[in-house]
């Protein structure tokens, strides 16, 4: 499947993953939120949330800000 | 001075600061302590695996200095994005606080009054705190303090400019109707007499960041920016004295010697 990550397209083998699994599999660890398809998602809901073919995962973590 | 309170959170600082623009991490992190400030801006933005490898270097220095975070939605241009990124940020700052912020047009940053309010109603629904980033309209500010806001953050003119007050009648004409509202003033503020004239105005407070960030000894400045916010929140509790057409001496006029007798 083909999923946009933080705007850049990433492929993935399986036809459908958890979050969870993505965030592991791209290298991600604390410190961040996530939002899929523009909607947040609690980190509680990581492990049975599925992203599928299409979707759009922003993953966003603290700078600098005024 | 007397400590404050906004949001249910009790300050002595009555100055706000951002965390973005200074030359490097290290003098970010002198300005803030100079400045005397216990609330931080932060924002959220996407970043990669690869950046956050050994953590988070800058979240790592706010921490450091046990300050207040002020999460805010900046970048954001629908109230959909914005209440979006104030999950986010609740989740990761572990606040309920936001500075909300929507902006609606590119040129001057101006916020987007209609998708504030739309942002704002969900936000509060949603059990956050909303500190709205707004313009310095009386109508508007109605509106927000509707739906249950208890602090308002009128600019004081366009993000980054330096311009100061462009408005001080409506900024005044705000902090007559709402008197019991937090006011503070939030962008534009170019130098410390800037933020003197926001708090003798009676001002709760100021949020600035770029006078500090971009001056050219930043942590000085910062330094600055505290004694000025003290300066013109005593001078505002004080009360000034009425503006005369004419003069009239200070020193007493009894018993004047000599040759000017009227």
């Amino acid at each position: 499947m083909r999923v946009s990550v933080n705007g850049e397209i990433r492929e993935f083998k399986a036809e459908t993953l958890t979050i969870d699994k993505i965030l592991e599999i791209l290298g991600y660890k604390t410190g961040i939120a996530v939002a899929l398809n523009e909607t947040f998602i609690v980190k509680t809901k990581y492990r049975d949330t599925i992203v599928k073919d299409g979707d759009r995962l922003d993953i966003l973590s603290p700078i600098q800000g005024g | 001075m007397k400590k404050w309170q906004i949001e249910g959170r009790e300050f002595n600082s009555r100055l706000m600061i951002g965390s973005a623009l200074y030359p490097s991490p290290e003098i970010m992190a002198q300005s803030i302590k100079a400045s005397g400030s216990e609330i931080v801006t932060v924002a959220l933005r996407r970043q990669s695996a690869l950046s956050l490898k050994d953590g988070n270097s800058f979240w790592d220095i706010i921490r450091e200095l046990s300050v207040t975070v002020l999460p805010n939605t900046a970048g954001c241009h629908t109230a959909k994005e914005a209440v979006t990124t104030a999950m986010m940020a609740r989740e990761i700052f572990e606040v309920d606080w936001i500075k909300l912020e929507v902006i609606g047009n590119q040129y001057n940053l101006q916020p987007d009054p209609f998708e504030l309010v739309k942002a704002t109603k969900t936000l509060i629904d949603e059990g956050f705190r909303v500190l709205p980033y707004m313009t310095d309209d009386l109508v508007l500010a109605q509106k927000l303090a509707d739906l249950g806001c208890t602090t308002l953050m009128p600019w004081g003119s366009p993000i980054g400019s330096g311009r100061g007050l462009m408005n001080p009648y409506s900024l005044k004409s705000i902090r007559k109707q709402f008197p019991d509202l937090n006011l503070i003033v939030d962008a534009g503020i170019g130098k410390p007499s800037d933020a003197i004239e926001a708090m003798e105005l009676g001002f709760d407070g100021v949020l600035l960041n770029s006078a500090v960030a971009l001056a050219q000894d930043p942590i000085k400045m910062a330094e600055a920016f505290k004694h000025a916010i003290i300066a013109g929140r005593l001078g505002f509790e004080a009360g000034a004295m009425e503006k005369r057409d004419m003069a009239s001496p200070s020193t007493p006029t009894v018993g004047t010697p000599f040759w000017h007798q009227f």
